[in-house]
């Protein structure tokens, strides 16, 4: 039984928003996260994600870093919901 | 006997043992190819998805081949099953290294060096096969075939010359006298390649002498490539 959150990540930093949006779309698919963006823009990006705790961490720590052209400075993160599951999500 | 197109012969199949992985690569692609507990051999792609740690550097546990950086742990199908730093993960499907065809033939493990690619499988297992070597070579695959050609072996049963005809991609026969050998060339990257070769002949009459009798052969090649011609001692240790 998995436990599955759903959170909110907001970076702060310098963006450019197609770029950093790809590579968090790379980043979700690869470790089989939902993704939904809030907002984008070249001081922040907003996220909602959901998926396996760990997993989620793993997305933040790997956005925290970014694609080469952006900088993250700062990531505020906040659990929208968490809930148990019988099969994955 | 003649190879569909696009198999790449990568080791003798008596090079990896049940349990074991080595590193090899086609054309420049880094491959690993490994050998699960219960026989059956596997070739992917040398990089673990994690940080990019070489999985040939890693270890075999029964069906799994676990990276040795972290321990991440995939099973026959490429996919990540254990994360030792998250043993309640559900790891998910998408966690997975890119797995190529492989089939065992002829002595040999072959691979189509291509994701999930579907290709006519190559023959059955006509003869009984033995082990020679595997010779690696700072040498391109058109240099080592051109060596190969010039540099024939002498029969170890029979009379007669050697002929070398191709048997399909990758693969030529050479017969010598009543002898018939199978070889297979890999074209490592671009200037290294390794020749793969096997008797295609009972144990009964190779094994043993029959084997040393083209190893040394073998061993003439490399100096043949790495010199211009076989020595005199080489050539007459190979006639004894």
């Amino acid at each position: 039984m998995a436990l599955t959150e759903t959170v909110r990540i907001s970076f702060t930093g310098h963006f450019v928003p197609p770029s950093f949006l790809e590579f968090v779309d790379r980043r979700a698919a690869r470790l089989d996260l939902d993704v939904s963006v809030e907002s984008a823009g070249t001081d922040r990006v907003a996220v909602e994600i959901s998926g396996q705790p760990d997993l989620i961490d793993a997305f933040e720590m790997a956005c925290s870093l970014g694609p080469l052209d952006c900088i993250v400075l700062d990531c505020e993160r906040a659990i929208v919901h968490a809930r148990r599951m019988e099969n994955g999500r | 006997m003649t190879f569909a197109q696009g198999w790449h012969p990568v080791a003798l199949s008596t090079s990896v043992e049940p349990g074991s992985s080595a590193g090899t690569h086609i054309d420049g692609k880094e491959l690993v190819v490994w050998r699960d507990n219960s026989g059956v051999a596997h070739v992917w792609e040398d990089r673990c998805p994690h940080r990019g740690m070489k999985l040939s550097f890693g270890f075999v546990r029964g069906d799994h081949i676990a990276c040795l950086y972290h321990g991440w742990q995939y099973d026959t199908g490429g996919r990540c099953r254990y994360i030792p730093a998250h043993p309640d993960l559900e790891v998910p499907a998408t966690i997975t290294v890119p797995v190529f065809t492989t089939v065992e033939a002829l002595g040999m493990i072959w691979t189509s060096a291509e994701p999930g690619a579907s290709r006519s499988p190559p023959p059955a297992e006509a003869a009984e096969t033995l082990p020679v070597r595997s010779l690696y070579v700072d040498r391109d695959a058109a240099a080592l075939f051109q060596a190969l050609s010039a540099n024939l072996p002498s029969p170890f049963t029979g009379v007669g010359g050697a002929s070398l005809t191709p048997a399909g991609d990758n693969l030529c026969r050479i017969a010598a006298g009543d002898d018939r050998l199978l070889v297979g060339l890999q074209q490592l990257d671009a200037g290294r390649a390794a020749l793969h070769v096997v008797i295609e002949g009972p144990g009964s009459i190779y094994a043993g002498a029959g084997q040393a009798h083209f190893l040394g052969w073998t061993a003439g090649l490399r100096y043949a490539l790495e010199h211009g011609s076989i020595p005199a001692q080489i050539a007459k240790a190979e006639a004894v």
